[in-house]
């Protein structure tokens, strides 16, 4: 019974992962798999400065909108914690751009980003904050990638915090007003001990989500202008599937798996603490 | 506590909800702009002459019937795979002696959070090899790779918590396994599927990386790598692709208005609450 799951799952992982290894090593181009040429593609790699750009693009990328989101998902949780008046309606408006295709989300907001009667130039030109349009993903194109990220990610992170928030018994919290801990002190030693494990979970999830994101950069800047807003992915995709460096590509895919394995051990010991 | 929350709530909640809205808001009114007009003029925020010009062009192109088609035909498959192969895995770990059971969920959530762009080039390889590029048969084979891992881990978690007399008494009586299934846990267990399932369609329709990589060809591509394409290839009429927006979203939309709660609860108690 554990055999379609084995197969389509792991099965498919692993094969794809001893041939990217395969591939890491090797000269494969479109349609050859190429002659093992040892670590040359990873020198290659390491000679070149779009490279370690490119990592940096990844991680900061990756970690600003992760930090971001936890503020905002923090928010968002403690302001949906107890019931109000219209709670489901605002639950819904802030979920929205979770469910909502991240491509669609993209598009949208590649048009509202546009110095091209773009809809934020329009409110800032209306507003006389800004003179003469600006054309956002080219002047900022990390901010702008990032900013995609953090509106379509940071529901997740309220909800799990949400999850997390109804857990802590609202007993503990009168008792702790009853015994005159201030608001602060509620906060700090009540709530984000409590807020801890779904908060780690969030982190590790959007981490390792965002180190392989693809669809926000590639739709939105291309990974442009120049390289300044490459991440892994879309640097990967560039390399194998553009310019048919399939070797390049996949040694520059497999940067990702230590990332992955220390993001792991991290879940491993969250979860081992049931 | 109380008190304070509640006047925070309305400084932090109202930019978040229009935040959240604003870019889906601004794709709904360009997908009601007259066709030909073009986003260059004009308020990009609302339209006085809203017309149905863009979902008419749409139905009477063909290529929108195929991308609906495709996208159906991708989820359908990867909903069937995807939910049978978890179930079945997910039962025989929590009923059956498997040996090693503990470390084959911990591989499975491993594999949850491994990052596609890890595998979309060995993928696309052995995808070609098997003559499967540019249909929808690629999709519907590697999707259930990323449903499995979490459909796993859901319905064993889920099966966990059960009173074990459930089942028990049902194999003291005979049952045979397909039984056991389909008679005593499906009725308890659809929270969990409907879960899984939800999270199957949501791959499905935010995945561009697979999508993207392994179909070339516009009529066997499914509606998000269709209009990702479209964007970046810097189309004369995008009012369509808008009108296409909406209509791909109302779907996922009504699916999740019926189950966030639910979707949310089962994410959280699959996760946090183990």
């Amino acid at each position: 019974m554990l055999a379609p799951a084995a197969i389509l799952c792991l099965g498919t992982i692993t094969y794809a992962i001893v041939l990217e290894a395969w591939f890491s090593l090797s000269n494969a181009g479109p349609g050859t798999d190429g002659v093992f040429v040892g670590l040359a593609n990873f020198q290659y790699l390491a000679g070149l400065s779009n490279f370690w750009q490119m990592l940096a693009n990844t991680g900061i990328y990756s970690g600003a909108s992760t930090v971001v989101k936890l503020a905002l998902g923090l928010a968002m949780a403690l302001s949906l914690a107890r019931p109000f008046p219209g709670r489901r309606i605002v639950y819904a408006a802030l979920f929205l751009p979770f469910i909502f295709p991240v491509v669609l989300g993209t598009i949208a907001w590649f048009f509202l980003l546009s110095n091209i009667n773009g809809g934020l130039n329009w409110i800032l030109q209306n507003a006389h904050l800004v003179a003469q349009p600006v054309e956002w993903k080219g002047r900022l194109p990390m901010v702008s990638v990032a900013t995609v990220n953090v509106w379509h990610g940071t529901a997740l992170f309220g909800v799990l915090l949400l999850a997390g928030l109804r857990s802590i018994s609202t007993d503990l919290l009168d008792a702790a007003a009853v015994d005159g801990a201030g608001r602060l002190k509620q906060f700090l030693h009540i709530i984000v001990p409590y807020l801890k494990p779904a908060a780690l979970l969030g982190v590790v999830l959007s981490v390792l989500g965002n180190f392989g994101d693809f669809a926000i950069v590639e739709l939105l800047t291309r990974g442009g202008p120049l390289g300044r807003s490459q991440i892994v992915s879309t640097y990967a995709f560039e390399n194998a599937l553009v310019s048919g460096y399939i070797g390049v590509g996949a040694a520059i895919a497999l940067v990702m798996v230590p990332v992955y394995v220390v993001a792991l051990v991290v879940a491993y010991r969250l979860l081992g603490r049931e | 506590m109380k008190i304070a929350l509640g006047a925070a709530r309305w400084v932090v909640l109202p930019p978040m909800i229009v935040l959240s809205i604003a870019p889906i808001f601004w794709m709904a009114v360009a997908a009601f702009k007259p066709g030909g007009l073009p986003l260059a003029v004009g308020n990009p925020w609302w339209t006085d002459r809203p017309t149905l010009d863009n979902f008419a062009e749409l139905f009477q192109d063909p290529q929108f019937g195929h991308w609906v088609f495709n996208t159906a035909l991708v989820a359908g498959g990867t909903l069937l795979i995807g939910l049978l192969a978890s179930l079945l895995a997910g039962y025989a770990l929590a009923y059956l002696d498997v040996p090693y059971s503990r470390s084959i969920v911990l591989v499975f959530f491993a594999t949850y959070l491994l990052p596609q762009a890890v595998l979309f080039i060995p993928l696309l390889r052995v995808l070609a090899r098997l003559h499967l590029l540019n249909s929808p048969a690629a999709l519907v084979l590697t999707y259930p790779s990323m449903v499995i891992p979490f459909g796993t881990w859901v319905v064993w978690s889920f099966l966990r918590r059960l009173p074990p007399d459930l089942v028990d008494s049902a194999r003291a009586d005979g049952a045979g396994v397909y039984a056991t299934i389909v008679d005593i846990l499906l009725p308890v267990l659809w929270p969990a599927l409907a879960t899984v399932g939800l999270f199957a369609v949501a791959i499905v329709f935010n995945d561009y990386l697979y999508t993207s990589t392994f179909i070339q060809e516009s009529s066997s591509q499914t509606i998000m790598g269709a209009l990702g394409a479209l964007i970046t290839a810097d189309i004369d009429n995008p009012g369509r692709s808008f009108a296409a927006a909406m209509l791909a979203t109302t779907p996922l939309a009504l699916l999740c208005a019926f189950f966030a709660d639910a979707f949310a609860r089962g994410l959280s108690t699959g996760i946090i609450e183990q």
